[in-house]
């Protein structure tokens, strides 16, 4: 049989509880002619092979057992870059209720199998997909580099061959219209998509436009209406939440979550997301049952976190139960030897021994939170590690972690705000207003500086400013996107210069990896592509 | 814990055992015992969907399907089980249809097994745009359906020619549930050289 070459160099890992299921899809994938088939009857095992080697195929029971299912494993390896666009993840399924019930589409599987299935269904279905794979995996490409002019012009392509995959093409479409930002197109785009057909991804799209636009009135409307059609579509009330949340209605924002959590139980980024919402309101009762069922339902399972714990420690601190929070983290310290080197978990511990009245523990656990870069920490941790500095009275410790987090995301109001809170809130009220206002303005006259002197033509100067503050603050896409740029453009008129295209490329990478979806992604590969035309002819 | 709750955990497990049975009848060519487990299965989807239908939570999840896929997915399976000769007819398909598919396998499924048991050596599946819509169709050379059946039975109740008569009770309500506007699905069933089962959505 033809098929049987076909799949013998394809690699396939399957995943089941049930022994019996397990060799029962052993015996199925053996018959369509794959050799290369690893088994796994659990998630932390599972989870090992995945690292360990490159599979093309993995194929999940959604059932497995205590721990983890199925979708929560999914979710971790594609949020995780664990595996990528590339691998072909297959959810099997006894009954049909779990489809949809996932938060964002680069969740979902690729696939569903409703068993019972026969060898052949089985067969048909991966040829479809690996072909699918195939015929999109130009546009794969594009995505990951963050080309979404690219990816729109190869999708309008594929569109209007109107061959199977122009659906397909319609919805990356879509994102990659929002993603560029080009949002006035989307709308249009999802309304005229919505004129053939209300389907759910095409409302959510539009709702999603008419958010980034700032229109939350019209996005909480389509949103409602998109609820009412599929109830089921989880990421509808992610973002419904996010329009409450933006336009200062947490309550209302927590009814939505908690509606959803009734809907769909099990999944941990509906908990998170509730206890997102509820640590901005400083709601930390809700904060705290939030992630105490995230930290139950993970306690024993690979796909447990130690940000969980540590966000958890903080709500029970915060309610004024900081024996509790001790308690929470040293359990987990006992149990998990790398919680050890968690900044966040020891900054939150910081602050509970302190309340617990053990300031020497409390040092203890701040000497471990301070023990590496703070500047290099994400948002979160790095707030929870200024919290504890101030708690313990270093203030000027904790302005300067405050100062660069602010640098860094020298955008995000909302953090600004919180930033302000905290450091009233631990009587700091007299720089509380200044650090920020400072902080951004700093950073904004750097920008215009370096567009100045860049005018005035002297590019390489702009460009060793920026490079300068782009390592200062490796943080803010912005500003390592603008040295990158103002690289390329020296390079560009001044020569080529190794060491700095080098440096370029690696602020590039530093984007692609942090931000894909970053719109100055595309500016820079269009000048190094410049800069190749230009220099290659030249014998470069 | 309900009962409602430990029926469906029971009805997981005797699906998952029955995957079992149906991938080993499989693996030997035993067609028949592939049908019967494939059968049983199928049984007891029906009666989850049903539950589901009277607690108002059968939702469809209607997206962008290609129907040519599913029919020839039912008729590779389908023909494991016969030897009946099972054809798909796809010349008039539509490349894209809306619809959920899950349901529509059900449904499909469901109508190809009641064929199994009434033609005499054929069975064709089609797939054909028309009337602003999408219309899927199982038709057999057997006796035909009784006349008290024929037409479009919309109030349909558990009765039929065989069976718990569930199938076409939720044939019927599937296709109601595909609505697009103010237009929702039907089934219709007709005699015409034998059975001709048909679902329509909007």
């Amino acid at each position: 049989m033809a098929e049987i070459t076909h799949y013998a160099n394809k690699s396939i890992l399957i995943l089941d509880d049930m022994p019996e299921a397990r060799s029962s899809l052993r015996s199925q994938v053996g018959m369509l002619g794959f050799e290369r088939i690893a088994v796994s009857g659990n998630v932390k095992d599972a989870l090992e092979q995945v690292r360990k080697s490159h599979f093309d195929i993995i194929l999940s029971d959604y059932y497995l057992g205590e721990g983890a299912d199925g979708q929560q494993f999914l979710e971790y390896l594609r949020t995780r870059g664990v595996i990528g666009r590339g691998v072909l993840f297959v959810m099997v399924t006894a009954e049909k209720r779990y489809e949809s019930v996932v938060t964002a589409a680069e969740c979902l599987p690729d696939d569903y199998l409703l068993k019972p299935f026969t060898s052949e269904v089985l067969k048909l279905r991966l040829g479809r997909l690996l072909e699918k794979k195939r015929r999109l995996a130009n546009v794969d490409q594009l995505q990951d580099k963050g080309d979404w002019a690219g990816v729109v012009a190869t999708c309008d392509r594929i569109i209007e061959a109107g061959d199977r995959y122009m659906v397909d093409a319609m919805r990356i479409k879509g994102n990659a219209l929002l993603a560029a930002g080009r949002l006035d197109e989307a709308v249009v785009f999802y309304q005229l998509m919505l004129l053939e057909r209300p389907l759910p991804w095409a409302r959510l799209g539009l709702a999603r436009a008419l958010h980034q636009r700032g229109e939350h009135e019209e996005s909480k409307k389509t949103l409602g209406e998109l609820i009412a059609e599929a109830p089921q579509l989880m990421a509808a009330y992610d973002l419904l939440g996010k329009a409450h949340v933006a336009s200062g209605d947490h309550d209302a924002a927590l009814a939505v979550l908690d509606s959803a959590c009734k809907i769909s139980p099990n999944s941990l980024a509906r908990h998170r997301a509730v206890a997102n919402v509820a640590e901005e309101k400083g709601d930390f009762r809700r904060v705290e049952q939030a992630m105490d069922r995230v930290v139950k339902k993970t306690r024993n399972s690979p796909l447990r976190e130690t940000r969980d714990i540590a966000r958890l420690g903080n709500a029970l601190t915060e309610v004024g139960e900081p024996a509790r929070a001790v308690s929470l983290i040293g359990e987990a310290l006992t149990n998990f030897k790398s919680d050890a080197e968690d900044p966040m978990l020891a900054a939150v511990e910081t602050v509970a021994q302190h309340k617990a009245g053990n300031p020497d523990k409390a040092q203890a656990a701040l000497a471990r939170a301070l023990r590496g870069d703070p500047g290099k920490l994400p948002a979160p941790a790095a707030m929870a590690v200024a919290k504890a500095c101030l708690t313990a009275g270093r203030q000027d410790e904790a302005q300067g972690i405050l100062r660069q987090l602010v640098q860094t995301h020298h955008e995000a109001t909302d953090l600004h705000s919180r930033v302000t809170t905290m450091l009233r809130e631990h009587g700091a009220g007299a720089i509380a207003d200044t650090l920020v206002a400072d902080s951004v303005g700093e950073i904004i006259r750097l920008n215009n500086d370096a567009v100045k002197v860049a005018k005035e033509g002297n590019l390489a100067q702009a460009a060793t400013m920026l490079t300068e503050a782009a390592q200062r603050l490796p943080g803010n896409m912005q500003v390592v996107a603008n040295a990158a740029t103002a690289l390329l453009f020296e390079v560009l008129h001044n020569g080529v210069d190794a060491a700095k295209l080098r440096q370029a490329q690696a602020f590039q990478k530093a984007v692609q990896a942090q931000a894909p979806r970053h719109p100055k992604l595309a500016e820079i590969a269009e000048l190094l592509v410049m800069v190749r035309d230009k220099y290659t002819a030249a014998g470069q | 814990m309900d009962f409602a709750d430990l029926a469906a955990l029971g009805i997981h497990d005797v699906k998952n055992r029955l995957a079992a049975l149906a991938v080993r009848a499989d693996a030997r060519g035993d067609g028949e015992t592939l049908r019967d487990a494939m059968d049983a299965a199928a049984s007891l989807s029906r009666l989850l969907a049903v539950y589901k239908d009277d607690q108002g939570r059968l939702a469809p999840a209607i997206d962008a399907r290609v129907p040519a896929d599913l029919l020839e997915e039912l008729t590779a399976e389908t023909a494991r089980m016969t030897p009946l000769a099972i054809e798909a007819e796809l010349a008039a398909a539509p490349g894209v249809g809306y619809y959920d598919e899950g349901m529509l396998r059900m449904v499909l499924q469901n109508a190809v097994h009641n064929a199994l048991r009434h033609a005499r050596s054929r069975i064709v599946l089609a797939a054909r745009a028309g009337d602003g819509g999408l219309e899927f169709s199982v038709r057999d050379d057997g006796p035909g359906y009784p006349p008290e059946m024929l037409g479009a039975p919309l109030a349909m109740h558990p009765a039929s020619r065989e069976g718990s008569g569930l199938g076409l009770y939720l044939a019927a309500r599937v296709a109601a549930l595909h609505a697009s506007g103010a237009r929702r699905g039907r089934v219709e069933l007709a005699n015409d050289g034998g059975a001709v089962f048909r679902i329509f959505l909007p």
